[in-house]
């Protein structure tokens, strides 16, 4: 039995400029931002009526990879993360002195690494952000001033592996993908899931991070990867909203396909939260670009370098299949 | 290569191979093809934005080459809408159908409630009180989803028109009677087959192309059309015997009237053949129906007992086998009439053939049983076996969605219903149908109430609730109404109407009332002080500083409004100029209407007051200015409103003050009082909250030595 009956009606909301090379919409949908190969961001507006280019500026010297919006709480603000490593920190403003415009609150430079992934949590009052960089370090910087942008204390920093004590080598990491708990509210304690692209195996697996307010400090709780699967390269991670489920869930992306875990509300005896791979799920020929859950956790949606859109879901009997596919390869007017 | 659910290996869930594939569909972007990237966002419900972008490739060298304009842009971004169902409903219907039945919904989710509350009260009764407020409900919803034909009365009756012209019939509220007629409607239970006979009539052009509905409107446009001699056409005679295998015995009458035979002219050399017409149209007319009452025009003698029907029936059938057997058909010389209404006689008697041979659809046929072979039917298994057999002899029959349904009432199979109804109708009809599946069916009631570990620990009913909420939440204009729904989903509605009422923009004030209310409605603090707070935040940012303070009041967010208020503190500091200030008094004004705890600020009124006289001070006033000056200071640092962290850069401002030359102006109690407050602050800098102003590393030296020398000199004074 599948939730979403399929039958589409596409309807065009906004034409980019030449030279776009990555995308990411606002927590409502009406705002799309833009990063370009010259290293602009645009932005475009009303998605869901007559959308227009409202805004366009130079960002960086180099191409923009990423961006992510910051949680509505802070303002209209997006992060920009550059081809050279470099990220920076934009937002909206306005008053009485200055027409609405989009200024540079921070910008984080970098010397020999680069930021590959960033992503932003909000516990009770404060703003959380955890970047992770090529050489497998994970950086969790904190807001101090939830009205300035511009100020940002460095909570921890960590590598993105199980066992700190054991020494690695340095890594070279290709990719990071960083996904937070969705779940908000005052008891949830901080916690989010990353996994690399990298060259050291120790480093690939996702794994659940989570803060101990006894100590200060970030601890791996769950390694999303069977003992076979541990060094697979992760392409993305995407963690479910629960509304109400007596477990997490959380999609994995690695060269074998999309993994769907169940993930333990709480911990175990020693600390580690329980966790069941319930699918793997084949169906992208190639890379997984990016995995987007539903506003209800029961539909995913991934995209490949295969062109498609798959959407994910699970039956009555708990079993995961492909509910329908959405083909942007083909050639059409 | 189609995407298939693989087993994990150690997983719990076996691998199904039953999966069906998924369906493709292309979307229409107009992006010449390569597509370098794809992005997605599930923007609003189930609404799915896709941006596909093309290789970005390096600036060509010469600039415009070939100059396509495709290759001007960089790409796309479409909305998905998945789901939209079948297009058989308007958009602007399906949403008048979508509010229309949230009254029925909620009152019916109430009285569940209350019922559920009286345990005193015996179970049948109890049952008996709920099955009368499902069929309520069930009526309601019927009506919404279509008027009922207008009753022929009121028309001129035309002899050439056969069937009454009304409504396009819907398959909604085809499947919707259906289930009604099975699952609700016990009073009619008794006469079931007669209550289908009535939802064919209604509703038999949505069964396939060519059905007897169709033969007969073909047949009527021919009769308007034509001046023929109706008898010599074979569709007269071929629409007739099929309205009277499915039981439309009005329009058969209507159609044996327009016989040749009734011209005055042909009276008389047509006698017999008349006669014959007219006696076949009388059985017609007089055919016993099992059923209380017949709706108006209808013809047929009704009877609601069991033992008078058969003996009607009974008689009735002699009537047509004396006719069939009689020999006045040697007499008819009209080849065409003598077979047709021996046709019509077959029928009637209940021979398959000939009944076969008149109907189109299975479902006719199936219905036609109940006319003429066995109008006694009772009890599913019996409906349900005799489906098959009709679908065997019309195998021919196409299958759709509404046969799918009415197959799974039939086979007591809530779980293909349902999937008919989620394939076909789209997730209104599985969300609301629901409640018509329970009514009296103790399976369907488990199978769909049963929660479920691999959903989420909630139930089927539930997950249909939420996924209609869902599309509902994808309309701006439907949104508003998702909030019922969610709030009879005992497990995860809540859960999903927070992330819903998250995700709303906040620029129009109109709709953060109306968001508001829905948070107070559902007592969700958490996610309305969320919504206030980004209301804030983004008046803040955007110019409106009243706006955002405003709502970050209403928020009570104290961390914010400090921060708001140690900005504006500063500001006033800069800009003692009266044209400068008006900017921040109206703000001050709203700050200080509600003290409360946070961010009281009516002290930056008497700190104007201190600004102004310590500029005229500077701007060599006398010595009054200067008192002047000192009162404000002394009123600012004894109202318990003026905050700490303020202490500091006030008595920084007024040390020229202190070291006046001409005379001390303030007493030795004063410049006690002062040097107190100096002294708690030096213990508050060795708190670790203690937040450093921007004032030189030696401003609290200066101050403390400047109160000293005044203490000095006004101790000499007060001597």
């Amino acid at each position: 039995m599948s939730a979403h009956q399929t039958s589409t009606m596409e309807k065009e909301v906004a034409t980019l400029e030449k030279g776009a090379l990555c995308c990411s919409w606002n927590y409502c949908g009406q705002r799309l931002a833009v990063g370009f190969v010259d290293g602009s961001v645009s932005i475009h507006d009303n998605l869901d009526s007559a959308s227009s280019c409202s805004s366009k500026w130079k960002a960086h010297a180099s191409s923009i990879n990423n961006i992510v919006w910051l949680p509505p709480e802070f303002g209209d603000a997006i992060a920009c993360i550059s081809a050279d490593g470099s990220m920076s920190l934009w937002e909206e403003v306005e008053d009485d002195t200055q027409p609405l415009k989009w200024k540079m609150c921070k910008l984080f430079e970098s010397s020999n690494v680069t930021v590959l992934d960033l992503q932003f949590g909000v516990y009770s009052t404060s703003l959380k952000m955890v970047v992770a960089y090529s050489d497998g370090h994970v950086k969790v910087y904190e807001l101090l001033d939830p009205l300035e942008l511009n100020k940002w204390q460095l909570q921890a920093e960590f590598q993105n592996v199980i066992d700190s004590v054991l020494r690695f080598g340095k890594p070279s990491c290709a990719k990071a993908s960083i996904a937070w708990n969705p779940r908000r509210g005052e008891s949830q304690q901080s916690s989010f899931v990353l996994g690399f692209n990298s060259d050291l195996p120790q480093f690939n697996s996702s794994k659940i991070w989570e803060f101990e307010e006894d100590h200060q400090r970030w601890l791996p709780v769950a390694e999303l990867a069977l003992p076979g699967d541990k060094g697979d390269r992760v392409h993305a991670v995407a963690w479910a909203p629960n509304i109400g489920r007596p477990y997490e869930v959380i999609a994995v992306a690695t060269c074998k396909g999309i993994a769907i875990w169940h993930v333990g509300l709480n911990p175990e005896s020693d600390g580690r939260l329980s966790t069941e791979k319930v699918a793997l799920l084949s169906g992208h020929d190639g890379e997984v670009w990016q995995l987007e859950w539903d506003v209800s956790g029961l539909t995913l949606a991934s995209t490949g370098a295969d062109g498609m859109v798959r959407l994910w879901q699970s039956n009555v009997n708990g079993v995961w299949h492909e509910e329908a596919a959405l083909e942007c390869n083909g050639m059409q007017q | 290569m189609p995407g298939l659910a693989s087993d994990p290996g150690d997983s719990l869930v076996p691998f199904l191979p039953d999966v069906r594939d998924p369906v493709v569909y292309p979307v229409r972007h107009g992006v010449n093809p390569p597509i370098f990237r794809v992005y997605v966002s599930w923007t609003r419900g189930n609404f799915l934005q896709v941006a596909c972008l093309r290789p970005p490739a390096a600036e060509p060298a010469g600039g415009e080459e070939d100059g396509v304009s495709d290759e001007e842009i960089g790409g796309k971004v479409v909305e998905v809408k998945l789901g939209a169902g079948d297009e058989e409903i308007s958009e602007a219907q399906r949403r008048r159908i979508a509010y229309g039945s949230v009254p029925a919904f909620a009152l019916l989710q109430s009285r569940k409630n209350s019922l559920a509350a009286m345990s005193r009260m015996s179970a049948s009764s109890i049952r008996t009180e709920w099955w009368e407020h499902v069929l309520e409900y069930s009526r309601h919803i019927s009506d919404l989803l279509g008027n009922p034909m207008l009753p022929s009365s009121t028309v001129i009756e035309d002899p050439k028109m056969i069937m009454q012209p009304h409504e396009e019939p819907t398959t909604l509220k085809a499947a919707w009677q259906l289930m009604e007629i099975f699952y609700v409607d016990k009073l009619s239970s008794t006469w079931l087959p007669e209550r289908l006979v009535d939802w064919l009539a209604d509703y038999d052009s949505l069964l396939t192309e060519t059905t007897i509905h169709s033969k007969v409107e073909g047949l009527q446009k021919r009769l308007s059309s034509l001046k023929v001699v109706v008898e010599d056409d074979p569709e007269y005679w071929e629409g007739m015997s099929g309205a009277l295998a499915a039981g439309w015995l009005d329009a058969v009458v209507k159609l044996l009237r327009l016989h040749g035979s009734y011209q005055l002219e042909q009276l008389g050399s047509r006698e017999t053949e008349n006669g014959l017409v007219e006696a076949v149209a009388v059985l017609v007319s007089t055919m016993p129906r099992m059923r209380p009452h017949l709706p108006a025009g209808r013809l047929g003698q009704c009877y609601k007992t069991k033992p008078d029907f058969i003996k009607a029936w009974e008689k009735w059938r002699l009537h047509i086998s004396r006719l069939d057997s009689s020999t006045f058909w040697v007499q008819c010389s009209h080849h065409q009439t003598r077979e047709g209404l021996r046709n019509l006689l077959q029928i009637m008697l209940g021979n398959i053939s000939n009944l076969r041979a008149a109907t189109c659809h299975w479902m006719e046929l199936f219905i036609s049983h109940f006319l003429y072979i066995r109008p006694l039917t009772m009890g599913l298994d019996e409906f349900h076996s005799l489906a098959q057999k009709c679908m065997q002899l019309k195998s021919s029959s196409s299958s759709n969605g509404l046969m799918g349904l009415f197959i799974g009432i039939l086979g007591e199979n809530p779980e293909v219903v349902l999937a008919e109804c989620s394939k076909t109708l789209g997730p209104w009809m599985v969300a609301h149908a629901m409640e018509l599946l329970t009514v009296d069916n103790g399976h369907a009631d488990i199978l769909l109430h049963e929660e479920r570990y691999s959903l989420g620990d909630i139930s089927i009913e539930e997950l249909h609730r939420l996924v209609y909420a869902q599309v509902l939440s994808s309309h701006p204009l439907t949104w508003q109404i998702a909030p019922t729904y969610l709030a009879s989903c005992p497990k995860q509605g809540l859960g999903l109407l927070e992330i819903l009422l998250y995700k709303q923009p906040v620029q129009h004030y109109q709709m953060i009332l109306k968001n508001l209310e829905i948070c107070r409605l559902y007592e969700l603090e958490n996610i309305s002080s969320s919504i206030m707070k980004i209301a804030g935040t983004y008046h803040w940012k955007h110019g409106r500083k009243g706006s955002g303070v405003y709502w970050l009041q209403q928020a009570r967010d104290e961390v914010r409004l400090n921060k708001i208020a140690q900005q504006l503190f500063e500001c006033i500091g800069k800009s003692i100029s009266d044209d400068s200030f008006k900017q921040w008094e109206g703000l001050i004004e709203l700050l200080g209407s509600q003290v409360g705890t946070a961010g009281g600020l009516e002290f930056l009124h008497k700190y104007r007051d201190f600004k102004r006289s310590l500029q005229q001070v500077q701007d060599g006033s006398p010595v009054d200015a200067a008192r002047q000056t000192m009162e404000s200071l002394m009123q600012l640092m004894k109202n318990s409103s003026t905050p700490q962290r303020f202490w500091l850069p006030l008595l920084h401002d007024s040390v020229k003050l202190l070291n006046w030359k001409a005379q001390p102006l303030l007493t030795v109690s004063e410049t006690n009082l002062l040097l107190n407050k100096l002294q708690e602050l030096s213990m508050v800098k060795l708190h670790p909250d203690f937040c450093e102003s921007n004032l030189p590393p030696q401003a609290l030296s200066s101050v403390r030595l400047a109160l000293a020398t005044n203490l000095g000199r006004a101790v000499l004074e007060e001597c």
